[in-house]
């Protein structure tokens, strides 16, 4: 029996060692220990022993098969390290990795119109929206624009007929806003605007602004400069520092423009603000009494201030694009280059 | 407009630097735009005399000149004509730099040395006469440098001017701003006045037809003019604010109007007929030649200057060459008049004549300078061309015009505006620096916030008629800066969710991460494009809305669609050699002229106004894969159709079939909503459309009427599901000809009961075993909420399912 035993176990282990990879392991399990492997067969041989010999052949046997299966899962174990040491072995690991799915972006314009009308939203503002198309009277006249005056020219203006033209800014909405809602009002007006003049870098015919409007009881200067500030600071960081300059727009009274300091220089003095040390960003004013009357309001009753930028040029400045006419023009090489701006 | 800081320094003064005078006017709303030096000067140019001038040896029009230069005596060869011994002259030294950086040297010519160089007007760019060398006065000594006679050093500040602010385009009108600023006194200049005893009677006439086009025309005659160049500071003046010197009497003209910024026109009166001027509108037909040498042809509402022979000025645009003043004038009559702002502008438009005259007239003249103006003309004319003025004039004025009445402002509205707690002293202080007169009504203690004023404007401030005006006056001579303490940031108390718009970006981001590119494209649209699609002329997009008055000419039209705008981008970014296959996607709007009229509207212009739609396109250019036998990027578009539906809980269907002419038959469908409605359509872009087109690639695309869409998205409801285990069956079906997935789907949905987890198609095969019918590979997941589900319900529910497709579509199972 002993000499069975260590037969078994010499050429298990002759086996066991023979093995040179994963897939010889288990073909080495069934010779060993499958239904018609040695093992299995010297156990059901056991039966044939007389009854006093089999409990101690029994424990020779399974104490041999433990031993034997330790052996080859050692074995086992060997080959697979071995196996996975070779796995990352002369792999290129600079090759380009698969693409999860297409590549697609968001245009760097509505993303940016997105991006002021929710600063203003946190800020208590609606959006509300007007035609592209519109009446002269909402672009011009309800805003204080006299007939023939020459403040018309600074905004050249695409004429469908003497009532119809396209809007030359997103104020027009104010009115249409006031002749439906009273005050307190609180809104902002994304839109395209358009104007008739010579397409170059610095000049589109078709661009986006942003329009504001707040109206209550007593609303003042000093709240629009405030309020102004406060967006400034929410789009370009607290640290901005900005000035308002009297100016003129029909439909306000006072009108300001307003300065930012150049992002660039901090006020230095470069090449996109024009060595100044600040950019132009906005037109805003306190909403005329005129604009009142047209919109139906008494003139007395409220005071509002109403404010105006310009995307494209938010646009321009923030991505250093030094053409307009690349935000139009919809080549894939310079869209895709705000992939994930969102 | 420019503004040369020598000529402000004759009214105000200041004593900061040009930079900090530059930043104060900014910020009072004078915004300089521009800094820039004005300087002409002459190194080693001097004054010299000609001694001696002999014939060049060597060349015909070359003479040799000696030339005496305060310090020694040089040979020079000079080529100017003129050039004679005696003569005084411009000599620029060996070493003298002229404009255009031009060297003077030693040099040999034809032989002969030349040790300088004896200059023309055009050499030094002072303009003038470049056939001969300058003659200068023999008063002059040798030596003298020309920079003592001829330079000028300046600084220029080019302001922008709002149009409400005619003021602003004088120097007289930016030194007032200057003086409210500085807080100095304004020196005006000086002007001719009338000799009381003496009064001539002026044997002319000017009728006014219209007063009120023309409310107020004045004219003065001056006699013995001669007429020349200008003096030198008058010309460099001029030449400092952009002008170009003509004569001494025009120049005269053109410097009053860019000082007190009132236009003046001088006439040769010896070439007015009739000894009368009339006011007029033109009749129609008549011309006239203006002064940049063009003759026009005027309509009846042009306002013209006429005498007895006909129109000899457009008024306040330009005058005519007809009674020009030229070398020989020597009687002139001086022009300044108030013309109708309205009537100026429309008149310059029609004719496309914009000059310093009209600039002004159209912003509305001073109607005090229409005096003030013309006697500072008529000073200069006696100081500097030598005339005598009649003392007779003609001023010709409305008699119904009045002097606008003063205009009330109240103290507390100006607080209330501003947001500030300005006393009444410092609101009439504000307003008195710029030349307003305010009065309080009643008596008004110094500390009073709340009184009301009397504001009387004078004329030259006509742009201010009512209290916010004044208000906008006072914030700015208070400083705009000084203004905020006691701001608040303001907005709603409440918000206003708008689910459309949240809609719209989710769909934003969600076409973003599967792989599409937003673009922005233009609103017009070239008309050729109707034809292109296969738009049929009764169709609403067949009719679009031209700009009237495109200003680079052709023609604009507004788009009905955004297709041809996409279609442009594929080609752009196909022609390009962009990777393909492309995805694409807009929201924009379009415009239908011959659309659905506006509901309700406020105005009844509003009927006019085309209906503007609000569409989403998706597009995929230039695959062409294909899959279960169908072109891939038509089932892309459906895939991404089905998974907009599902991310935005749109429900939309997808139905076979569309009327689109530019979509391929049998390769697009109708998109319904969960109404039924038809919301859009999408397909593969007709084979014929494309060629028209010329895009080098397939398209396929869907668009959505995002108008017609319910885009608040539907909330979401909780349903409990099932956690026993499911059990899969595939199904391998072959369906006939005429029958659809479509047809298969909704047959095994209805017969399998509420067990059916999930139908999916796993394969597709057509084959010619098949004998034109389709080889349909289908998996089933049955599931149950009550428990694990036993075979032998599954089997029920299978054999349902094979006995209705067999019944219903003679579909069968495959053997």
């Amino acid at each position: 029996m002993q000499d069975r035993l260590d037969l078994i176990r010499t050429e298990g282990l002759a086996l066991i060692e023979g093995v040179s990879s994963v897939a010889e392991v288990e073909q080495a399990r069934v010779a060993l220990f499958g239904r018609k492997g040695s093992l299995t067969l010297e156990l059901r041989a056991l039966g044939a022993l007389p009854v006093e010999e089999r409990p101690a052949a029994g424990a020779a046997l399974n104490e041999l098969k433990t031993f034997l299966e330790g052996k080859l899962t050692v074995r086992a174990t060997e080959l697979q390290n071995a196996a996975d040491a070779g796995l990352g072995a002369g792999t290129d690991l600079t090759l380009p990795g698969i693409r999860p799915v297409p590549t697609g972006g968001l245009h760097p314009l509505p993303t940016i119109i997105r991006e002021v009308c929710e600063i203003f939203r946190g800020m208590g503002y609606a959006v509300a929206e007007g035609p592209d198309v519109e009446l002269d009277w909402y672009n011009f006249t309800a805003l204080n624009f006299p007939d023939d005056h020459p403040a018309r020219d600074s905004q050249d203006t695409f004429y469908i007929d003497g009532k119809r033209l396209l809007r030359t800014q997103t104020s027009p909405v104010q009115v249409r806003v006031m002749e439906t809602r009273q005050p307190p009002l609180a809104v902002v007006v994304p839109g395209r605007v358009y104007r008739n003049e010579a397409v170059d870098a610095s000049h589109s015919a078709e661009f986006y602004q942003v329009e504001g409007l707040f109206v209550d009881k007593d609303v003042s200067l000093a709240d629009l400069k405030a309020t102004v500030t406060a967006f400034i600071h929410a789009l370009y960081g607290p640290d901005i520092a900005t000035r308002f300059r009297p100016h003129f727009f029909p439909f306000t009274e006072p009108s300001v423009e307003v300065d930012m300091q150049c992002f660039v220089c901090r006020g230095g003095g470069c090449n996109v603000c024009g060595r100044t040390g600040w950019i132009e960003i906005m037109g805003a004013g306190m909403v005329h009494p005129n604009v009142f009357a047209a919109a139906g309001y008494p003139r007395d009753a409220y005071t509002g201030f109403a404010f105006g930028l310009g995307i494209d040029r938010i646009a321009m400045l923030r991505y250093g694009i030094d053409d307009i006419r690349l935000l139009y023009e919809n080549d894939f090489r310079f869209l895709q280059q705000f992939r994930g701006v969102r | 407009m420019k503004i040369s800081l020598n000529w402000l320094r004759d009214f105000v003064t200041w004593d900061c630097s040009d930079e900090e005078l530059a930043h104060l006017l900014t910020m009072n709303g004078l915004n300089v735009e521009g800094l820039e030096r004005f300087e002409l000067a002459f190194p080693g140019v001097v004054v010299a005399k000609v001694t001696r001038r002999e014939q060049h040896p060597n060349a015909d029009k070359l003479s040799l000149c000696r030339v005496f230069d305060g310090e020694q005596e040089v040979d020079v060869v000079c080529g100017a004509p003129n050039v004679r011994a005696g003569l005084t002259v411009l000599f620029a030294r060996v070493g003298a730099v002229l404009p255009g950086d031009f060297r003077i040297k030693e040099s040999k010519i034809r032989g002969e040395t030349s040790m300088g160089m004896i200059c023309s007007a055009t050499e030094l760019g002072l303009g003038g006469d470049a056939s001969g060398i300058m003659e200068l006065g023999d008063e002059l000594e040798a030596g003298t440098p020309a920079d003592e006679i001829y330079g000028c050093r300046d600084t220029v500040f080019d302001i922008e001017v709002t149009p409400n602010r005619p003021d602003w385009l004088s120097h007289l009108g930016v030194a007032r701003e200057v003086a409210a600023i500085a807080g100095c006194l304004l020196q005006v200049p000086e002007t001719w006045s009338p000799s009381l005893s003496t009064p001539d009677t002026l044997d002319f006439h000017v009728d006014i037809q219209d007063f009120a086009a023309c409310p107020r025309y004045t004219a003065h005659v001056a006699r013995g003019v001669v007429v020349g160049p200008s003096p030198r500071w008058l010309q460099n003046r001029l030449l400092a604010v952009g002008a170009r010197p003509i004569n001494n009497v025009v120049d005269i003209t053109n410097y009053v109007l860019f000082e007190t910024g009132q236009p003046l026109h001088a006439f040769d009166l010896s070439r007015i007929s009739g000894g009368r001027l009339k006011v007029r509108y033109a009749a129609a037909g008549e011309k006239i030649r203006t002064l940049d040498a063009v003759e026009r042809t005027l309509d009846p509402t042009d306002l013209v200057i006429a005498d007895t022979a006909g129109p000899v000025a457009l008024a306040g645009v330009m005058g005519g060459t007809g009674s020009q003043v030229g070398a020989e004038c020597t009687e002139l009559l001086l022009e300044s008049a108030y013309f109708e702002p309205g009537l100026i502008r429309r008149g310059a438009r029609r004719h496309q004549l914009h000059s310093e005259s009209s600039y002004r007239f159209e912003r509305g003249a001073d109607w005090d300078a229409v005096e003030t103006g013309a006697r500072r003309a008529l000073w200069l004319l006696q100081s500097i061309c030598g005339a005598h003025i009649d003392s007779g004039l003609i001023d010709r004025q409305n008699p119904d015009s009045k002097d606008p009445e003063p205009i009330a402002l109240r103290t507390a509205q100006v607080n209330r505006i501003l947001g500030t707690a300005l006393p009444v002293p410092q609101i009439i202080k504000h307003l008195q620096a710029i030349g307003l007169k305010a009065k309080p009504l009643g008596q008004a203690s110094d500390r009073d916030v709340s009184a009301k004023l009397m504001v009387t404007v004078p004329s030259f401030r006509r742009d201010l008629f009512e209290e916010v005006d004044l208000i906008e006056e006072v914030a700015r001579m208070h400083g705009f800066e000084k203004i905020g303490a006691e701001g608040r940031v303001r907005g709603a108390a409440r918000v206003d969710r708008n689910p459309r718009a949240e809609t719209i970006q989710t769909l934003r981001l969600f076409l973003a991460d599967l792989g599409y590119q937003e673009i922005v494209t233009s609103s017009f649209m070239d008309r050729r494009a109707v034809d292109q699609l296969g738009i049929a002329p009764d169709d609403v997009r067949a009719e679009l809305l031209p700009i009237d008055n495109p200003c680079h000419g052709g023609e604009t039209l507004l788009r009905t669609t955004l297709l041809p705008s996409l279609l442009d981008a594929a080609r752009h970014n196909v022609n390009a050699d962009a990777e393909l296959p492309l995805r694409l996607f807009q929201i924009n709007k379009a415009f239908l002229p011959a659309g659905a009229k506006r509901h309700n509207p406020l105005h009844a212009d509003e009927m006019l106004l085309p209906e503007e739609t609000h569409a989403l396109q998706i597009a995929v250019v230039g695959r062409s894969d294909e899959y279960n036998g169908l072109p891939g990027d038509l089932m892309e578009i459906r895939g991404a159709l089905e998974a907009i539906s599902g991310i935005c809980r749109l429900d939309l269907e997808l139905d076979p079939g569309t009327t689109e002419p530019f979509i391929q038959p049998g390769l697009g469908w109708r998109v319904r909503d969960r109404q039924g409605r038809i919301v859009g359509h999408a397909g593969q872009l007709s084979r014929r459309t494309q060629r028209a087109v010329d895009v080098d690639a397939s398209v396929a695309f869907c668009e959505l009427d995002l108008r017609n869409l319910d885009l608040a998205p539907k909330p979401v409801q909780y349903a409990p599901f099932s956690r026993y285990p499911a059990v899969k069956r595939d199904l391998s079906l072959v369906a006939g000809a005429n029958c659809t997935y479509g047809d298969v789907k909704a047959v095994i949905e209805e017969a399998a009961g509420a067990l059916l987890d999930r139908c999916e198609l796993f394969d597709v095969f057509r084959g010619p075993s098949l004998a034109g019918g389709t080889a349909l590979g289908i998996r089933l997941q049955f599931r149950s909420p009550k428990g694990s589900l036993k075979g032998k319900a599954v089997d029920t529910a299978i054999a349902k399912i094979t006995a209705a497709l067999e019944q219903r579509l003679g579909v069968r199972l495959r053997t």
